[in-house]
């Protein structure tokens, strides 16, 4: 498997470590109760098909990415910068 | 007694231990691969502050003539400039580490700059084989049509976290790893040079 890097272009995917589902989102750690906590902590959902998911990518440009992967053919749909996700994410928050 | 003391603290190459200059590997007809130690290289790491990229371009651009590279290209011109390394992040490249002596404070308030002049083994590959060599262990396509004078990778190699820099189309290159992989880098560039011969030299000196 390869994996496009929006910064330094297609790498084998030996130059990246895998990090998880990229949809959770923290909760208030003040607020949320006990359940929300686990749930963020704990429970992921097992998609067969499009997955969003974190990919550091150690032995080149060091950047966390944002990759859209199908978990049935290994197809990768979309790279991003993970920085631009969140950026995105809190522009959303704001509007 | 302070002599003696100032003595003992010559500078060390970090290739010193591994490689000895002259001529090694096969011994028939003219050596396919020069290997250039580039002891006494400046290098510094350049991290933009968060909006600053363009001060940042236009400092680089008045006070040294340089030119901020986009990702994947290396910016130099004999030997001075800047090399892309990450995103936000540059790595100013010198043939000595006095020339880069005033950086930071040319880019205060504008970039972080750290000197990596010891933290680095550099390496020139050169010679008509070089592109042979560096691809048995270089994951990145480095064919002309992939890779040319200009352009930068950071990448592994032999598992070695390592970043190179193509200088010309001959071609020339540029590979710098951290200088505890010194060792371990010299042992796998070496073997794979060997079916060619090579030629080991020191770089200038400064």
């Amino acid at each position: 498997m390869r994996i496009r890097c929006p910064h330094c272009g297609e790498r084998d995917n030996g130059e990246f470590s895998y990090l998880g589902d990229a949809t959770v989102v923290r909760p208030d750690g003040m607020n949320a109760s006990a359940e929300a906590m686990h749930d963020y902590v704990y429970l992921r959902d097992n998609p067969a098909g499009l997955h969003r998911e974190l990919w550091y990518h150690g032995a080149g440009c060091r950047s966390w990415l944002v990759v859209t992967r199908d978990t049935r053919t290994h197809e990768i749909r979309d790279v991003s910068s993970a920085r631009d996700v969140a950026l995105a994410r809190h522009t959303g928050d704001a509007a | 007694m302070s002599e003696a003391i100032a003595s003992m603290w010559a500078p060390r190459s970090a290739w010193a231990g591994y490689a000895k200059p002259g001529r090694h590997g096969r011994t028939q007809g003219e050596a396919g691969v020069r290997l250039t130690l580039r002891d006494g290289i400046g290098l510094a790491t350049v991290i933009v502050a968060d909006g600053q990229t363009d001060a940042l371009r236009a400092l680089v651009s008045e006070r040294y003539g340089w030119t901020l590279p986009e990702p994947g290209r290396a910016q130099l011109f004999r030997d001075r400039g800047l090399v892309w390394s990450a995103p936000g992040q540059w790595l100013a490249v010198a043939e000595t580490r006095e020339a880069l002596r005033d950086l930071p404070q040319a880019f205060r308030g504008v970039a972080a700059v750290t000197d990596q002049s010891d933290g680095r083994a550099v390496v020139r590959v050169s010679g008509r084989n070089a592109r042979t060599v560096l691809e048995k262990g270089v994951a990145v396509d480095l064919h002309p049509r992939a890779f040319q004078a200009g352009q930068t990778a950071a990448t592994s190699i032999a598992h070695i976290g390592a970043q190179l820099w193509q200088l010309d189309d001959v071609p020339t290159y540029d590979v710098a790893v951290a200088r505890s992989f010194a060792g371990s880098f010299w042992s796998w560039l070496t073997e794979a040079a060997a079916e060619f011969g090579y030629e080991v030299e020191q770089g200038p000196a400064h």
